[in-house]
């Protein structure tokens, strides 16, 4: 049995390992841009932010792909699936027979349109190698402009405020996070950052960098010219499936699959952010990429793939972060249209460093922000994942005492 | 192989078994000394109060697989090969607080430690007293429960135990399990008052 | 388990200044009582020890771990020590609060408890000829002299038994001398109490329980009716007269003062100064209309029942009236004072002041009030009330105050029915009133604000029974509407009908908690007058919201004096069923009178209900079924 794998990042490692767990002697074939040992991603941006060094990023020995007799394709992409033949065709021809195929691929910063890109010290925030640079670039650095406040702009503000930077923001929405979290959970964290000197442009894009090779000034398309010595283009990811022929398999927005992490052609899984699975909150199609996620998805997939049929509940988006004195978590639809059957319930009170929402629907819990005391997060996420009934009155799970023993009823 | 068993009928809710699982996690190992300490030793046992403010005594489960171990984004939630305890690695950990997110049971807090490094909070969750365990001791929190909340014994015999329960209590000639008559009453009564305390 | 959006209070003012307290970043006894979740199992069944060092200790109620202490005491015994200690300390402290009067009194007779005087000297005469000091012509303070070093030996060991037993029905005093349960002398008990649970002395948990009920009964017919009786020879005896309750009291435009604690002592002085012209005058220099002079639990009751003074709430208010803002000075002596209220008072302009040199809280001014020099350091404590209403910020007073009637004394019960018990008597007879139930004690955050109190009091009184209230209870009754005349519409008709004869509402406010001797008192003049036992009554007595140890003293010498008593919250006994049978079926047999446990006041009603017919048919009278 071949087995086949395109991506190195946690979804292909997770199935990888899973494939090895249940067949000691199955080819492996790994294919990935990324040469480093396999690593934690969403670390890049404690590297950014100071508190880890690079070297702590490897989460897998560098044996990795020895250890797990993987043979691994590193340092290019594939080019293409050949469906009928049963071959992945990678960037320098070269072509990769497989029995089964996981399409892990994950996914690319969402690129930005403006002048002067080409400038020096203007980065995406997404692998091991950007973050590097970014380290090196912050030697004289004062002043930093960060595009985009969702999950990638505000970590990259978040490590540059962290770093001592002076940082504008540009967003869209009034403040960060907003496919996140709710306004009032959205106002506490802008504030907190502001507090700890971010500056915030709403409703503004860059029009174009300026600089002598390297770049000193963002100029807005309202004219305002910003003076920086760093720019993180932070818009979100894409998944990256350009090399997919949607014509053999089925694909929206990411590649679509069924529960059991398989594409629309047998044989073929995928997992990760380039998978796009069914989200358990909003009850519909989703791309959640994020890397718990992705590292769950790979996991079953591996498993499918190796033999032992797992069913694969679908995906729930979730986030947790700490944010100076704020620790926030995030899980499932937080914010959803109103009107349309949720209810919400909110704790209430002066303390502004203190927050609750949740959100129903019918008996369901379906979403979740908790801001500091987030201990409980994870009980509120497993009722949420798995589609428990709320028996209790919702307001007893935002108390501060609530805990695990009060569902026991 | 043995592990702790909590029985949550049996919490009365005095939370001896933090006390003695601070200390158990302190430098100085004694309960005077160790409410001393900087940074001070916190339990990794909570009780929390039920439906019924009766006591619940809440403790890592060890799960396998454990998902707070696949969310970890440091690789710094491992298992212990020889004991199948879920442990983490102090330092790697780097506080992100994705196990907190992974967590069903909400057991695990987020503070500086006595055995951490110097200076930072971590994540804290219990470790099956593995240090006490070494040297021949079974886990704090288990001595000092004098209620049998906690016992420390092979899986399969506590669900023996357990199972012969249910069976007797099914048969048709025995007595319904008996719970002691003092403690029913006060169970009832307290239900009775926790529905008065307001509506 | 928590549960944040529910209502804590039955009472508008008590749930609109939650939500106050709440917005002003206050925490209350609510919120500590939800840290404090779960509470200790072994305590809560009475089964932890710390008498010793050789301890502490804890037995397992489920019965496999320990069963004894270190030093063998089982559970019976562990149980009945913690218990009879309880009652001890309930004991102390209403004995200790009359042993400050009687102080009083005899500094009222050597002349240096300078501002105070006889205000009854009739009653100064009857309490003297009890206790047997000659009368005749002498003067009033020559009495009051001899009648507190009577007093005095009340507290020691020189006499068989303390002096106001005699005042219970003569078959009352022989159950007693049958059990050995006539007290003594008042600290004489207390102190063996202490001396018997000590380990190693008294190992019987049923001969420990019946010196816990010897202690009870040497406060309920000692200390408590000493404090009572003092109090009405040094302030007066109360009279019925129209007063005003809840949060409403508080004047928007007047500098507001409010007295909380226990002893008459601090307060009446504070109220006699809050009349002087001069510091009115200042008051209104400042730009206030007045003084407001209000009451919060006992010290308030015993305000309201002889000078009418407003009552602004019981025990869960305290903390509550603080966050209305309006609060210039709280001025507090001993007892049920939540140590966290210098801490409340913190988050307005209002000052707090200690008087008590026995109590002293955090974050309070201590001014220490002695009966030489009581009357000085009122003038200054109000002055410096008066000159703090410049600094008050914004003032929410949630409600509009209530009417309500007090100031039923024995005496003035018995002037009410035309200068004899025989009318209550023959209504009783008669079956209009089936009985009478003293619902008296405290609030406990484990009952709904007043939840115990008002529904109690409303099932008894639409069912003809005739209630009196003290302490925390009558605040609560009051502020329900029940304490005015045309309340008696909410009464049965049986009941309707002699209140409106008498023109009194169908709930008498007969005090502050160690008034609850004016009920002992009302008891055994019913059985005296009707030549039985006061066990022989139907009667009853509840304590639906109690939580401190002097309600255990006080239900314990309900009891031992013959009323059957109900008790809302459980107390810590249930580690030991001997102790729970004892105390609720097995005294049946030795002082005709039991406890019960109930925390629903509906059950409880019903409970009541049926003993009162069960002792109306035992006396030949007409039954009804419940």
């Amino acid at each position: 049995m071949k087995h086949v794998i395109i991506g190195n990042g946690i979804a292909g490692v997770t199935a990888s390992e899973a494939i090895r767990m249940l067949n000691g002697t199955a080819d492996i074939t790994m294919i990935g841009d990324e040469i480093f040992p396999p690593y934690s991603r969403p670390m890049i941006s404690h590297v950014l932010d100071g508190s880890q060094p690079h070297d702590k990023l490897p989460i897998r020995s560098e044996h990795f792909y020895d250890d797990l007799k993987i043979t691994p394709l590193l340092g290019q992409r594939a080019r293409g699936i050949d469906v009928d033949n049963r071959q992945v065709e990678l960037a320098d021809g070269t072509r990769v027979d497989f029995d089964r195929l996981l399409i892990a691929a994950g996914a690319d910063p969402r690129p930005t349109q403006a002048e002067g890109l080409d400038l020096k010290n203007i980065f995406y925030l997404r692998t091991q190698d950007h973050v590097k640079q970014q380290t090196t670039a912050l030697a004289g650095a004062r002043r930093a402009v960060v595009l985009g406040g969702g999950l990638v702009g505000f970590k990259a503000a978040y490590g540059l405020l962290k770093r001592g930077l002076s940082v504008t923001m540009l967003i869209t929405s009034g403040y960060p996070l907003s496919m996140q979290v709710d306004a009032t959970a959205g106002r506490m964290i802008l504030n907190e950052l502001v507090c700890h000197g971010l500056k915030v442009e709403v409703g503004v894009s860059v029009r174009a960098f300026e600089g002598n090779g390297t770049v000193r000034v963002a100029v807005t398309d309202t004219g305002t010219r910003l003076p920086c010595e760093i720019v993180i283009i932070g818009k979100g990811v894409l998944p990256a499936r350009d090399f997919i022929p949607k014509d053999k398999i089925d694909a929206d927005l990411g590649v679509l699959v069924d529960d059991h992490l398989q594409t629309s052609v047998p044989g073929i899984y995928a997992a990760g952010d380039v998978a796009e699975s069914v989200d358990i909150a909003r009850d519909c199609r989703w791309v959640n990429a994020l890397w718990p996620e992705a590292a769950g998805q790979g996991r079953v997939a591996g498993l499918n793939m190796a033999g032992r049929p797992v069913a694969y509940p679908g995906s729930l988006s979730r986030n947790v972060m700490r944010v100076f004195g704020l620790d926030v978590l995030t899980v499932g639809n937080a914010d959803p249209i109103e009107d349309a059957g949720y209810r919400v319930v909110r704790s209430s009170g002066a303390d502004r460093h203190f927050y609750r929402r949740l959100v129903l629907k019918e008996d369901r819990l379906v979403g979740a922000v908790m801001i500091n005391g987030i201990e409980q997060g994870g009980v509120l996420r497993a009722l949420i994942e798995n589609r428990t009934p709320i028996r209790l009155p919702p307001e007893t799970l935002i108390a501060p005492g609530f805990n695990f023993g009060q569902l026991l009823y | 192989m043995k592990q702790v068993v909590v029985h949550p009928e049996r919490c009365v809710g005095c939370m001896q078994c933090m006390l003695a699982c601070a200390t158990a996690h302190s430098r100085s190992l004694m309960l005077f000394a160790a409410v001393q300490e900087t940074p001070q030793p916190k339990a990794r046992i909570h009780v929390g109060a039920g439906c019924f403010n009766e006591g619940f005594p809440n403790r890592c489960r060890h799960c396998d697989p454990a998902p707070c171990q696949m969310a970890c984004l440091a690789g710094a939630i491992y298992r212990s090969d020889s004991t199948g305890t879920v442990m983490i690695n102090p330092d790697r950990c780097i506080n992100c607080a994705s196990c907190a997110m992974a967590c069903p049971y909400g057991v695990i807090r987020f503070h500086e430690d006595p055995l951490g490094p110097a200076g930072h909070a971590i994540a804290v969750k219990c470790d099956n007293c593995s240090a006490r365990v070494a040297k021949g001791q079974i886990p704090a929190c288990v001595e000092i429960c004098k209620a049998g909340a906690l016992t420390y014994e092979e899986m399969d015999t506590a669900m023996r135990r357990k199972n012969r329960a249910v069976a007797r209590s099914m048969s048709t000639d025995a007595d319904p399990p008996v719970m002691p008559a003092g403690v029913a009453l006060l169970k009832s009564i307290k239900q009775s008052e926790l529905q008065l305390s307001g509506s | 388990m928590f549960d944040p959006g529910k209502s804590l209070s039955i009472t508008q003012d008590g749930d609109r200044l939650i939500a106050k307290a709440r917005q002003d970043g206050i925490e209350t006894v609510w919120e500590r009582h939800e840290a404090q979740q779960p509470q200790c199992g072994f305590c809560d069944m009475g089964l932890s020890c710390r008498i010793c060092i050789m301890g502490p200790c804890r037995v397992d109620p489920f019965g496999e771990g320990p069963q004894t202490g270190v030093c063998g005491a089982d559970a019976d015994i562990i149980v009945a020590r913690n218990l009879c200690r309880m009652i001890a300390a309930g004991a102390a402290a209403h004995s200790d609060h009359g042993r400050d009067l009687v102080e009083v009194l005899a500094g009222v007779a050597d002349g240096t408890a300078v501002g105070y005087k006889i205000r009854d000297e009739a009653k100064l005469k009857r309490l003297a000829e009890e206790y047997g000091v000659a009368t005749g012509d002498k003067n009033p303070l020559a009495i009051s002299g001899e009648l507190a070093q009577a007093m005095m030996e009340d507290y020691g060991m020189r006499r068989k038994a303390v002096k106001m037993v005699a005042r219970a029905p003569k078959k009352r005093q022989e159950v007693w001398e049958k059990f050995t349960l006539t007290p003594r002398g008042i600290d004489r008990e207390t102190s063996e109490m202490m001396h018997r649970t000590h380990m190693g002395v008294d190992n019987n948990w049923q001969s420990l329980l019946l010196q816990g009920l010897r202690n009870a009964l040497s406060d309920g017919w000692g200390g408590s009716m000493i404090a009572t009786e003092v109090s009405d020879i040094l302030f007066g005896v109360p009279t019925p007269r129209p007063t005003m309750v809840n949060a409403g009291v508080l004047k928007e435009d007047q500098v507001n003062i409010v007295v909380h604690g226990h002893n008459p002592v601090v307060s009446e002085m504070v109220s006699k100064v809050c009349q002087s012209p001069d510091l009115i005058d200042l008051a209104k220099e400042k730009g206030a209309a007045g003084i407001n002079l209000v009451g919060v639990c006992c010290t308030g009751n015993e305000l309201l029942m002889r000078r009418g003074i407003s009552m602004a709430g019981n025990h869960l208010m305290s903390e509550l009236i603080l966050s209305t803002g309006a609060v210039e000075m709280m001025i507090v002596d001993y007892q049920c004072i939540m140590p966290s209220l210098g801490k409340v008072a913190g988050s307005y302009h209002t000052r707090m002041v200690s008087t008590s040199d026995k109590a002293k809280f955090p974050h309070m001014e201590h001014h220490e009030f002695h009966p030489d020099n009581a009357e000085k350091k009122a003038v200054e404590v109000v002055r410096s009330a008066i000159e703090n209403y410049v600094n008050r910020g914004k003032v929410f007073i949630p409600v509009a105050p209530q009417e309500a009637v007090g100031g039923f004394s024995v005496e003035a019960i018995v002037g009410a029915l035309g200068g004899t018990p025989e009318p209550l008597i023959d209504a009783i007879k008669a079956g209009k009133i089936r009985g009478v139930v003293g619902i008296v004690g405290c609030n406990n955050p484990k009952i709904k604000h007043d939840y115990g109190h008002v529904t109690l009091t409303r099932r008894l009184i639409e069912n003809d029974i005739l209630v009196v209230d003290t302490g925390c209870v009558s605040v609560a009754t009051a502020k329900a509407g029940f304490k005015v005349p045309a309340a008696a519409d909410m009464a049965g008709p049986g009941l309707k009908e002699i209140c409106n004869a008498l023109g009194i509402p169908p709930v008498l406010h007969m005090g502050s908690c160690v008034d609850n001797v004016r009920i002992l008192v009302l008891v055994a003049a019913l059985a005296n007058a009707l030549g039985v036992d006061i066990s022989d009554l139907p009667v009853a007595g509840s304590a639906p919201e109690w939580y401190s140890e002097k309600a255990v003293a006080i239900g314990t010498y309900f009891v031992a004096s013959g009323v059957t008593t109900h008790l809302g919250p459980m107390p810590p006994i249930t580690g030991s069923m001997n102790v729970v049978n004892l105390l609720t079926a097995g005294l049946e047999d030795v002082v005709g009178a039991t406890f019960a446990v109930e925390p629903d006041p509906e059950k409880a009603a019903v409970f009541l209900r049926r003993h009162i017919e069960d002792k109306r048919k035992a006396l030949g009278l007409d039954v009804r079924s419940v």
